[in-house]
């Protein structure tokens, strides 16, 4: 206890943060771990059942369903909606008049509220021909399209929604990145004759690399945890195939009253999140020795 | 304590050591137990104990007319019976709101959920049971016995009805007359929904209804340029499955049947409910008349129905006031009418009610408390001056806010409730009755209460179904059921015992 009382201000400064991080993160998430092993009746445990509830939720096709969909919506945020904040960063940084306007009209979507930004993307995606997309294919002359009806569509056109939603505070990031790289480097590529492309080749994008690498994880982990999009814009159709496993934990414990099954899920997805971030560091710190 | 033996001498921030701290917030716990203490001490005895009875059906504050109301009933009850205190707690039934609180025990004594509900809550043990409190009121026996049996496990009795709600064929009397389906006959004004000659204008068979479905839309794409869906079935949140579940009933289907030994099992692929199927199929890419959406709730079809989008929905005759109350329809252009009939004569109305339930941990008086006050909520069989006072200032209030008064699908059955309940229904009613008639002529013959098992997961996995049919203009109805069949048998029905 030596170390507490060598830095008791310090701990004392910590301390309101610390109770509110055991009683709102750390409880719930052992009291949940622990509830995943037993049967209940509500969150009342009964008896001791082991692996069962992880057995059942295994066996279940819609949790089959539910693990390839999430990992299509984090296939297709990485092909979708992770270049575009680079490319929207870059471009940015290479603005100089109305970069502010830029700026900020680029980081409004994120002031939308969530459930708000995807009910604007479903009333978008109506499949009605007097949609709001489709009245504007059928002003040009094209047939209407199902959008968010379509099996084959329905995840990539929600990972669009979620990138316009978010690519604009993680464009902030890249941007403040691009702009503390050392000016000095700009001005030796100059001297030396390069053109844009060189120095973003060069320079710009190998300066990035750290933010990009960290920022990839980042987002792979929140994507994996998809939930009020598919809610509101799909219910997880149409058959299940937007239907992510964080909406299937809230249909297990509110739709139909397992809290064991959602428990056991929780625990599944927290996994597999730890195995990705750990096959991430593993990755990067291999990569980091020559780099 | 080992550490306060530790004699090391480091700095001391704020000059107290950890002992001195230790002792400071000792003394200061000791102190704040005893203020507590005597806290609790003063609270008691100072008012004459009272069976505190909470009432989760009371209206939120902005509804003023409704919370005068309330006061009123809780003024009369406690005059009445003044060993009890009412309390208002405004809670709206919400699945993700719910578990929390009954697990903490915060529940409201008395509570209004949905019909979907009862049994799930029966298995988590959030609701308890009533039935020796109903026998001692004697209204057991007066209860709806299907309804009784919604709210039954093992028989007992979990809840009280509020009312009951029958699926009928909802209908937009404006869009029947754009394309020419009804008119005003008789001259007074309203649309009628039956001919001069006195028959229905409106579909009574499924195949009617598909053909009626298919020429409004065509005759609004090519008379008036308009997206109209002649008919809108849903598919999402489990209300495809529910709907569709009456569907096939008319089309002939048993979706759960007993084997030879008793035993439950799915009978989702039924040849019968193959034909639903493919009736729906062919609505949406042959007629072009359901809407192109996959994930419609029961959310959607008031508003599709009030703003012109659709001509018909099925709908429960409880929700008939949305379309009204959301979209400010005229009531008089409504019609609700009975399930169509099957291509084999077989026309049944699935038959539901909205539950009040009661919390766990309720003790008998206040059940029998919260029981009393539904006598005063107008909501219970009996029929006290100030039972029927309160049916008639509940309709009143209906009325002021602009709403239809429909007659009720009442959860009682005993003669003297009824007949009363009757007259003052009649009293102020203010829909066109004829429009409306039928429905409730046919209701008792044609109810028929949900599929028994696992009804809920049941119709989640026909919405699944019913999405991949509305999306997709090659599916196969009967490859569809019966994989819904197999996942249904292996995952639920074989459950159980």
């Amino acid at each position: 206890m030596s170390f507490i009382r060598r830095n008791l201000a310090g701990w004392l400064v910590m301390l309101p943060g610390l109770v509110l991080l055991v009683f709102f993160v750390w409880l719930p998430l052992l009291s949940n771990v622990s509830l995943s092993f037993y049967q209940l009746q509500g969150y009342t445990k009964q008896s001791f059942v082991g692996l069962d509830n992880y057995a059942q939720v295994l066996r279940d096709p819609q949790f089959q369903r539910a693990f390839l969909n999430t990992g299509l919506y984090v296939f297709w945020s990485i092909v979708v909606g992770f270049p575009v904040p680079i490319a929207l960063a870059l471009l940015l940084s290479e603005v100089i008049h109305l970069r502010t306007f830029f700026r900020t009209s680029l980081y409004l979507p994120n002031v939308v509220p969530g459930l708000a930004a995807a009910l604007l993307w479903k009333f978008l995606y109506d499949p009605d021909p007097g949609g709001m997309l489709n009245g504007l294919l059928g002003a040009v002359g094209l047939p209407p399209q199902p959008w968010l009806s379509s099996p084959t569509w329905v995840i990539p056109l929600i990972v669009v929604a979620l990138t316009w939603k978010a690519a604009g505070a993680t464009t902030l990031i890249y941007l403040a990145t691009i702009q503390s790289i050392d000016a000095t480097y700009y001005e030796a590529a100059r001297m030396d004759g390069t053109n844009v492309w060189q120095r973003v080749r060069y320079i710009t994008l190998p300066s990035l690399a750290p933010t990009v690498r960290m920022l990839l994880v980042l987002q792979i982990i929140s994507v994996f945890q998809v939930l009020y999009e598919p809610l509101v814009m799909t219910g997880g159709g149409p058959n299940n195939a937007s239907l992510s496993l964080l909406q299937l934990i809230y249909r297990y414990v509110f739709v139909r009253g397992d809290v064991a099954s959602g428990a056991a899920l929780g625990v599944i997805v927290a996994v597999a999140l730890l195995v990705l971030t750990a096959c991430y560091w593993w990755a990067t710190k291999r990569a980091g020795h020559h780099g | 304590m080992d550490h306060v033996h530790d004699v090391e001498l480091s700095a001391r921030p704020l000059g107290i050591g950890v002992w001195g701290l230790l002792m400071r917030s000792r003394i200061l716990a000791i102190g704040i137990m005893a203020l507590v203490l005597a806290l609790v001490l003063a609270g008691c005895g100072q008012e004459p104990t009272k069976i505190r009875v909470t009432v989760g059906m009371w209206p939120e504050p902005y509804l003023r007319e409704d919370v005068a109301m309330f006061e009123e009933w809780k003024r009369l009850f406690e005059a009445d019976y003044p060993q009890y205190e009412i309390v208002g707690v405004p809670y709206t039934y919400s699945p993700d709101t719910f578990f929390p609180m009954a697990q903490s025990g915060q529940t409201p004594t008395v509570f209004q959920t949905w019909f979907t509900e009862p049994q799930k809550l029966i298995d988590n043990g959030f609701v308890r049971d009533i039935t020796a409190q109903l026998q001692q009121l004697g209204w057991y026996d007066k209860m709806d016995p299907v309804m009784r049996e919604m709210l039954s496990r093992d028989g007992k009795v979990y809840g009280v009805p509020r009312d009951g709600y029958g699926l009928g064929l909802l209908i937009n009397l404006q869009i029947f007359e754009e394309v020419g389906l009804v008119d005003d006959w008789n001259g007074d004004g309203i649309l009628d929904i039956h001919g001069p000659d006195g028959s229905p204008r409106y579909p009574t068979t499924f195949q009617e209804l598909a053909e009626t479905a298919r020429y409004i839309s065509e005759t609004m794409r090519d008379q008036f340029e308009r997206e109209v869906a002649g008919l809108i079935i849903l598919s999402a949140n489990n209300t495809g499955g529910w709907q569709f579940s009456n569907i096939a009933w008319n089309f002939g289907a048993r979706l759960q049947v007993q084997d030879a030994d008793g035993r439950w099992v799915a009978n989702l692929n039924a040849p019968e409910a193959v034909e639903a199927l493919e009736w729906i199929k062919e609505l949406r890419w042959e007629a072009g008349a359901l809407p192109a959406s996959t994930s419609l709730t029961y959310s959607d079809w008031y508003s599709y129905i009030g703003t012109g989008r659709a001509a018909m929905a099925f709908v429960g005759s409880d929700a008939i006031a949305l379309p009204v109350t959301n979209f400010g329809m005229d009531r008089d252009l409504l019609a609700f009418v009975p399930m169509p009939a099957g291509p084999r004569g077989h026309r049944y109305a699935l038959f539901g009610g909205t539950p009040f339930m009661f919390a766990a941990n309720a003790t008998d008086e206040q059940v029998m408390g919260a029981l009393r006050f539904l006598e005063y909520m107008g909501r219970s069989p009996e029929t006290s001056p100030v039972a029927l006072s309160s049916l008639r200032r509940g309709m009143k209030t209906a009325i002021d806010k602009g709403m239809p008064i429909l007659p009720e699908i009442r959860p009682w059955v005993n003669e003297e409730y009824r007949a009363a309940a009757r007259e003052i229904e009649a009293q102020y009613a203010n829909v066109y009755m004829p429009n409306f008639q039928d429905f409730y002529d046919l209701l008792p013959v044609m109810r028929r209460p949900e599929e028994p098992h696992y009804t809920q997961e049941m119709y989640e996995i026909l919405d699944a179904v019913i999405q991949q049919v509305l999306a997709d203009p090659n599916a196969n109805p009967a490859a569809l059921l019966t994989s819904a069949n197999n996942t249904f048998q292996t995952h639920y029905l074989s459950k159980l015992r």
